[in-house]
């Protein structure tokens, strides 16, 4: 990558180019039905999905497309399926054991905190006692019936209790608690954990159908294409179906995806000749490219460029049409009506479970600590919800209208006065923060414990050219 | 001035020649000298990079001498002496770390701290005069020569383990500062007749975009490289000044409101905000060395430290931001709030290092400056 970089120091009327090239698209991010929906969007009209491989399934168990996260495990129901990988957090970890043949998450309702976070101790008594679920009620196991057979990656462990859990791939299986309709997957994120995040539950799937030497990423708006260096490819609306027409110039700019020699075709995948023996990889039928000005991995700054766009094997579908998208400091923020960026709140408790504490059927307290130092009244002040006009839908999936009393942050009771309607992401209020003066304004961005990733919040980021897009959590 | 340097650099800008030069300049930048002459720089116009930035203390190996309180109390220390593990009570998460995290997010919900407070003591530290007025609450440099300094933060920090040499933040701010190309901060000089002695020069400030350029070692900056000018996210940090050079030394106006990135590793994106920033700069056609002294802004120095550095990494220097930021609002000597009075800003500095670097305009940075520039009036 560095090389890459030295090489536009030393030819400064490229990077001038591309800068001003830049400046043009600049002033159009402004409307989510405008340029930015085309970037970070696909229509809801001839949607399209990842492929994936098809792998041998024990029977009661089925793929199912979801909008953000591609093509997941589900239950006959169409339930997400997830696995709780082990991380080593501050001080131990806590989690499944890859190949461990057994689960840690159990039927106990624990009571004080593990202590696996720097700097509190442990033996802290958790709150909301009274309400609090065990592991197995947030997360049921996916048993088996006692005659089951392994099939391929799936297998089987026994819990304590002597039932049978199907694993997939070493990890056991569970569901979310959460999810309660085909597409939910509300329990997780296939977005990459980095810093102190908690131990998380992660949607598990089959493997994407693409061919050796790229890898899909997950982005918050779609899953996106790149190859193994990290570089992002490209399309470009000046090529024909199955056809480049970048040559010369062109072609050193953009960088045709080479295919090896013995690569086949595969579910939308194609290999066309450029000139004899020098061949490139199409994706639905369009020649792909890397963009050799791009400074480092997981770029979106090839799409500036008039014609180009980057590739997803799918993206979601647009969120609610009063929102915008707003250039801030580092990138581009999804924001409300009035320009205000989005903020997520995400939080799982100091347990040896790892329970989320970030959705209204969750314990209030930690979010409330961070907003108002507990008092709702100064919440409500420092994160606003974000209001849903009356009848407001969405398209997406992964954006609902909830009912929430906003004095206790909790799911409003049926008739209650004080409820209000607010937007939320994945069934999780979002927020905009009151110190926020300026559109694309994001000064709460990592507002939290452990920059928001513990217990916190973090801007409602699309685009970010200088951290190799931080799609992390 | 500033409208004619725009409209100037702007008319220069769209000419080819400009582009030839730029490339001349490039070319012939390994042959340049480190000497400062009675020269102009090519085309008038010189620019460096920000590679060291740290936050001006004076300090003893010991501490003896400003701190002999000893260190202030961190997250870790407090707590053990907040709810003591001896008395046996059991405690919950709320009335514990939620009760400590809160006041940390909401720190004027509590009166004062806790804690005593052990500020820097002496009339010794670093900066710049900022007020023209010497007085009690003032220092003088090391070496006595200097008096007048304001720089009240160093009260605040200077007892701060994580700020002083071998700190975790005093390390790693710098270090982040050179590793993220979002902290990339440039200075251009333009209308530039000698750059050893000029009485009016403009200096115009950007957020880059491009690694530094390091030797071999990857410790070195070398001089030469160019630097994108960032005018699409970063025009929040374009900054516009006059300032004169006497006997190699840059001296500016101070600039009224200015951010500055500073961000870390933990993916943030964080500021600081400056009021009447100015820059003291020794040049030369190779780098830049000194100062840039202002009053920091205290709701903002605070946030960028919650913001950027957990509590867990705030206790790696005993830094206790409930603490600090009592100190900060106790020590604040600048830009009285209109209406309650109170100081929202504090005298501070940083030293700083910098190198030559080629800044490579598009044109929409001149337009994004002038349009700032037209917004204050």
């Amino acid at each position: 990558m560095r090389r890459r970089i030295n090489r536009i120091n030393q030819v400064p009327a490229l990077g001038l180019v591309a800068t001003v090239m830049l400046m043009n698209v600049s002033a159009t991010a402004v409307a989510q039905d405008g340029l930015a929906s085309q970037l970070f969007w696909q229509p809801e009209s001839g949607a399209v999905w990842e492929n994936y491989f098809e792998e041998p399934m024990p029977p009661g168990f089925q793929v199912v497309s979801t909008e953000l996260d591609g093509p997941l495990f589900a239950d006959s129901e169409g339930r997400t399926l997830y696995k709780w990988p082990q991380r080593d957090l501050r001080n131990g970890g806590t989690g499944d054991r890859k190949d461990g043949g057994k689960s840690n998450c159990t039927d106990t309702v624990l009571r004080t905190s593990a202590g696996l976070m720097s700097p509190y101790p442990p033996g802290l008594i958790l709150p909301d006692l009274d309400r609090r679920p065990s592991c197995t009620d947030a997360w049921p196991p996916v048993l088996a019936a006692a005659d089951a057979e392994p099939v391929g990656k799936w297998d089987l462990i026994e819990r304590e209790d002597g039932s049978l859990q199907w694993s997939h791939d070493g990890f056991p299986l569970y569901r979310s608690a959460l999810d309660q309709e085909q597409g939910d997957v509300l329990g997780g994120l296939i977005l990459e954990i980095r810093g102190d995040a908690p131990v998380v539950r992660v949607p598990v799937g089959p493997r994407s159908a693409i061919p050796p030497g790229f890898q899909v990423v997950q982005t918050t708006t779609g899953r996106l294409l790149i190859d193994d260096d990290g570089d992002s490819l490209y399309v470009w609306d000046g090529d024909e179906p199955n056809q480049s027409n970048c040559y010369d110039e062109c072609a050193v700019t953009w960088v045709p995806a080479q295919a090896p020699a013995t690569a086949s075709p595969q579910a939308g995948w194609s290999v066309i000749e450029r000139s004899p023996g020098k061949n490139q990889w199409t994706y639905r039928g369009q020649p792909i490219y890397t963009y050799a000005p791009d400074p480092r991995a997981r770029s979106l700054r090839g799409s500036d460029i008039e014609g180009w766009s980057n590739v997803y094997t799918q993206r979601a579908l647009p969120p609610p049409a009063e929102f915008t998208v707003q250039d801030s400091r580092i990138g581009q923020v999804l924001a409300d009506a009035n320009g205000k960026t989005i903020y997520t709140y995400s939080c799982a408790d100091d347990a040896m479970d790892q329970l989320a504490c970030d959705h209204p059927d969750s314990p209030q307290e930690y979010r409330m600590a961070l907003c108002g130092a507990g008092d709702p009244e100064r919440c409500l002040q420092t994160f606003q919800y974000v209001a849903a006009s009356e009848g407001a839908q969405s398209v997406s999936h992964l954006w609902s209208v909830m009912s929430i009393d906003p004095m206790t942050g909790r799911r409003a009771e049926q008739g209650d006065a004080a409820a209000v309607a607010v937007w939320a992401h994945r069934g999780r209020p979002v927020y905009t923060y009151g110190e926020d003066e300026m559109p694309g304004d994001a000064n709460a961005d990592s507002y939290g414990e452990f920059n928001g990733r513990r217990n916190g919040f973090k801007a409602f980021w699309l685009r970010d050219d200088f951290r190799n897009n931080m799609f992390s959590r | 001035m500033q409208d004619t340097a725009i409209a100037s650099a702007t008319k220069w800008r769209q000419t080819p020649f400009f582009f030839a030069l730029a490339g001349a300049v490039l070319a012939l930048s390994g042959l340049a000298g480190t000497a400062v002459g009675a020269e102009a720089p090519a085309d008038g116009r010189i620019g460096y990079v920000l590679t060291d930035r740290h936050w001006a203390i004076f300090e003893t190996e010991d501490g003896a001498a400003e701190c002999p309180q000893g260190f202030n109390l961190g997250p870790r220390e407090q707590y053990s002496k907040q709810f003591p593990v001896e008395d046996g009570v059991e405690r919950t998460v709320v009335e514990t770390r939620l009760l400590r995290e809160g006041r940390q997010w909401h720190p004027t919900i509590v009166e004062e701290d806790l804690f005593p407070f052990y500020a820097a003591q002496g009339n010794k530290s670093v900066g710049l005069d900022l007020d023209g007025v010497a007085d009690d609450n003032d220092f003088q440099s090391e070496d006595g020569e200097t008096s007048g300094i304001d720089n009240q933060l160093y009260r605040v920090i200077g007892c701060i383990a994580h700020y002083r040499a071998g700190g975790i933040i005093r390390h790693f701010e710098n270090k982040f500062a050179q590793q993220y190309n979002d902290n990339r901060w440039l200075v251009e000089l333009s209308q530039v007749d000698d750059l050893a002695n000029d009485d009016d020069v403009v200096v115009s400030i950007y957020r880059g975009m491009d690694d530094l350029l390091t030797d071999a070692s990857g410790e070195a900056f070398i001089a030469g490289a160019t630097q994108r000018v960032d005018a699409r996210w970063g025009r929040q940090y374009m900054a516009l000044t006059t300032g004169k050079i006497v006997d190699g030394t840059l001296v500016t106006e101070p600039i009224d409101t200015i951010k500055i990135p500073w961000s870390s590793t933990f993916d943030t994106s964080g500021y600081q905000v400056f009021r009447g920033l100015r820059l003291q700069l020794d040049l030369d056609t190779e780098s830049a060395e000194g100062m840039l002294a202002g009053y920091t802004d205290v709701e903002a120095f605070n946030h960028q430290l919650n913001t950027t550095w957990s509590t867990h990494h705030q206790s790696y220097g005993q830094l206790s931001s409930l603490s600090q930021y009592h100190a900060l609002r106790n020590f604040a000597d600048g830009y009285p709030d209109p209406e309650t009075g109170v100081n929202t800003a504090i005298s501070s500095a940083i030293k700083v290092k910098m190198t030559r670097v080629a800044v490579m305009h598009p044109e929409v940075s001149y337009q994004a400056i002038a349009a700032r520039a037209e917004s204050r009036k």
